[in-house]
């Protein structure tokens, strides 16, 4: 339906303050159906920022952002609705704790009335088995591992049969042998053609499955290329900086 | 300015209200029936007998009055200050509570004709050195609020030298003095007389000064029930019925014959159990009263409580405005003046009465209302910020959200709170027994000031409470359990 090419996310001059700290300044960032696109850039550069304001989690200062041609601060775009179609993985994966994987999995869809009860556990299964995670439906969150829990996160974001995912930090809080799992069902999304904007420090991943890296200082982009480009030829010496830091680390 | 005359309007919306139910009821043709307050604590004129009836001086001659003068009465035991609040405020129709006639009283009521003269004693702890006035230079004198007692002890301070404290109740009055934090206190000399022959350990060391009379009171525009009052206390006078009813409760003088009247109202076993078993009816029904105020209140005040935590919530600033300034007010406000303002304050603005259960209910909804308010809050603070992201990332709504994410959450650190609150309104309802509300402390007093003995039916009161507490506060660590498995 939508066509290779289109713009899914624009965002047109965006400036966000908080308070009198300009934390994201006249950002212009368009992200293409299909693409997967990756920021990355040093702490407090306003990676975060830029994805939640991507969803209408935080408002813009200035400027506009439009999903799908919908600009999300007008009043008559309803906000829930473009949300039902923007994924979005949580550094600390936010499961509802007094509820079973399971139910996790299909409250959006049943609460929303996108599906009955019993489609949307079926469903909600098929994703469980997609994610690795089939046997842990009847569980509490708290019962599992931090690297199963987020792979729960992203069942529970597809459930809603999003077109675009944003993903920030989603491997950060987790023990290095965990993080394995959570990287190959992203692999496995970005090979099936899925949106994404990613928020990541794991250089080797982003190399692999990003068309575009984009890397962020200050509140605005630096630079911004192909994973070849950023990596191995950064023209900036900030992001040469940085990337010395982090693959050495 | 807008909002203002909004609440204006508001307010004027619910008096209507009040004023149509009230004039919807059927008028009486038949017989009059007047709403008459008295007092709670002033035997021989005004006393609960140990079959908890309300009995003495006044409430005999009022309903004799109302019997040869053809209406009828229903006397409410308030208190003497609450009666004469409930007066002012247009709550009630008259006050027979050994009320003194004084012109200020005249200026403000229509007042009766005498129908019992008195004087002022001072009464000392039984044994005292202290005889006379001149020797009160110095010491700490125990009065009553609002009575003509007091006033004349007050009207002598300067001159003798003394300092005094001031009771609600004559009961507490009278302790002060046996207890030895009061030399002395004042008070009229037939209650004098009337405690001490029930046993209380005071003599009488003055002649009775200041002579006055006791006298009914009405507002000033109700001539019809004064008129009507005045003819029936001439008429039991002349045909001897008004000498019966003193003699009921005074005898004829005697201490002796005093000790006899007493007999048909007082518990004859005076020991803890003996008194326990005499007045475990009365306790129990003040400690259902208790009981049922709390049920009532802990339902509305969690009710209000949820509603006003939630706004406080709303991503609304107008929302939490409100949540905001009603914690504020009614968290602030202490429990007592509270219950006094909406009990006689507010009839006097909306001009219609405001019944004292209804009167209590609303304090203790609009109170425990605002200490729940602010831990519902709180609790739902306290859920984690990245639940409510979650689950508007999915795209539910923020109502949906708050109800299937966040409050099963915030609920579960609620808990606690609630289970405390529910503890602390049981004991808040104590402080009601001040506009007048039979429960369980109420109850008490009402005992005490007839039989005068403080110390055990206190700690009978306080036994009671301690036991549904303890009831209480089990099941509710049993519910606590259940919830947070
Ligand atoms: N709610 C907020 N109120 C005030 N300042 C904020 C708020 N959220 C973020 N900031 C500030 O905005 C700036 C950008 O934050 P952001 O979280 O977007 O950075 P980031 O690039 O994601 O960093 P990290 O790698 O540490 O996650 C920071 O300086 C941060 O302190
Ligand atoms: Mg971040």
């Amino acid at each position: 339906m939508t066509e290779e090419n289109t713009d899914r996310v624009q965002m047109q001059d965006v400036y966000k303050d908080y308070g009198t700290n300009h934390v994201i300044k006249d950002v212009n960032l368009n992200v293409k159906n299909n693409e997967v696109v990756v920021l990355i850039g040093p702490s407090g550069a306003g990676k975060s920022t830029v994805l939640r304001m991507i969803n209408g989690l935080e408002t813009t200062t200035k400027g506009h952002i439009l999903i799908d041609g919908a600009d999300i601060s007008q009043p008559h775009v309803d906000i829930n609705r473009i949300r039902e179609k923007i994924g979005m993985v949580f550094q600390h994966f936010n499961l509802f704790p007094h509820m079973t994987v399971l139910e996790n999995v299909i409250l959006a869809p049943v609460e929303l009335k996108k599906a009955d009860k019993a489609t949307a556990t079926a469903e909600a299964r098929k994703f469980l088995e997609t994610v690795g995670l089939t046997e842990k439906a009847d569980a509490m969150p708290a019962s599992l591992s931090g690297g199963q829990q987020q792979r729960v996160a992203i069942a529970r974001a597809l459930a809603m049969h999003p077109d675009i995912m944003l993903f920030d930090e989603p491997t950060s809080a987790l023990d290095p042998e965990m993080v394995g799992d959570v990287l190959q069902v992203m692999r496995q999304l970005a090979q099936q053609g899925m949106t994404m904007v990613i928020v990541t420090h794991e250089m080797g991943f982003a190399k692999e499955v990003a068309d575009r890296v984009v890397f962020f200082d200050g509140g605005q982009i630096l630079e911004q290329g192909t994973p070849t480009e950023i990596f191995d030829h950064p023209k900036e010496e900030r992001t040469q900086s940085f990337l010395n830091k982090v693959l050495q680390a | 300015m807008q909002r203002k005359s909004f609440v204006t309007g508001l307010f004027v919306i619910l008096a209507g209200l009040f004023l149509t139910l009230w004039s919807a009821k059927p008028a009486q043709a038949a017989e009059k029936h007047y709403t008459i307050g008295t007092d709670v604590t002033y035997a021989p004129f005004e006393f609960a007998n140990e079959k908890n009836q309300y009995v003495g001086i006044d409430i005999d001659l009022m309903n004799a009055i109302a019997k040869t003068e053809g209406f009828t009465v229903t006397i409410k035991p308030v208190g003497f200050n609450a009666a004469v609040q409930a007066l002012e405020a247009g709550q009630i129709d008259g006050v027979i509570a050994g009320m003194s006639i004084t012109p200020e009283r005249q200026e403000k009521f229509l007042m009766s004709k005498p129908y019992y003269n008195v004087g002022v004693v001072m009464a000392v702890k039984q044994g005292s050195k202290i005889k006379s006035l001149k020797q009160l230079k110095g010491q700490r004198v125990a009065i009553k609020t609002g009575t003509a007692a007091a006033n004349y002890a007050l009207s002598v301070k300067d001159k003798y030298g003394f300092t005094t404290v001031t009771f609600d109740d004559s009961n507490n009055m009278y302790q002060d003095v046996t207890t030895g934090n009061s030399v002395a206190c004042f008070e009229d000399s037939p209650v004098m007389q009337y405690a001490i022959n029930t046993g209380l350990k005071l003599s009488i060391v003055t002649k009775p000064a200041n002579p006055t009379g006791y006298g009914f009171a009405t507002n000033k525009k109700n001539t019809e029930l004064m008129a009507q009052f005045n003819a029936g206390l001439k008429k039991l006078k002349a045909n001897g019925q008004y000498t019966k009813i003193l003699q009921k409760y005074l005898g004829t003088g005697s201490k002796k014959s005093q000790a006899a009247a007493n007999k048909k109202t007082q518990e004859t076993d005076r020991s803890f159990f003996g008194l326990l078993k005499a007045n475990w009816g009365t306790l129990m029904g003040g400690l259902q009263e208790t009981l049922l105020v709390t049920v009532v209140a802990i339902i509305f005040a969690t009710i209000v409580g949820i509603l006003v935590g939630l706004l406080g919530v709303l991503p609304n600033a107008f929302a939490r405005g409100i949540s905001i300034t009603f914690i504020y007010i009614f968290r602030g406000l202490p429990l007592l003046v509270l219950a006094l303002f909406i009990y006689t304050g507010v009839p006097s603005l909306i001009g219609a009465k405001v019944p004292a259960f209804l009167a209590g209910i609303i304090t203790l909804t609009l109170n425990e209302g605002a200490y729940t308010a602010a831990f519902v809050k709180g609790g739902i603070e306290a859920v984690d910020v990245g639940q409510m992201e979650a689950a508007r990332s999915l795209g539910l709504p923020f109502g949906k959200a708050l109800r299937k994410v966040i409050l099963p959450q915030g609920i579960r650190i609620m808990v606690p709170s609630f289970i405390n609150q529910f503890i602390i309104t049981l004991k808040d309802t104590s402080i009601l027994s001040i506009i007048g509300i039979l429960e369980l402390t109420q109850s008490g007093k009402i005992i005490i000031a007839r039989n005068m003995e403080g110390f055990k039916i206190w700690t009978m009161v306080a036994l009671i409470y301690l036991v549904i507490i303890t009831l209480l506060t089990w099941l509710s660590n049993w519910v606590q359990k259940k919830v947070q498995a």
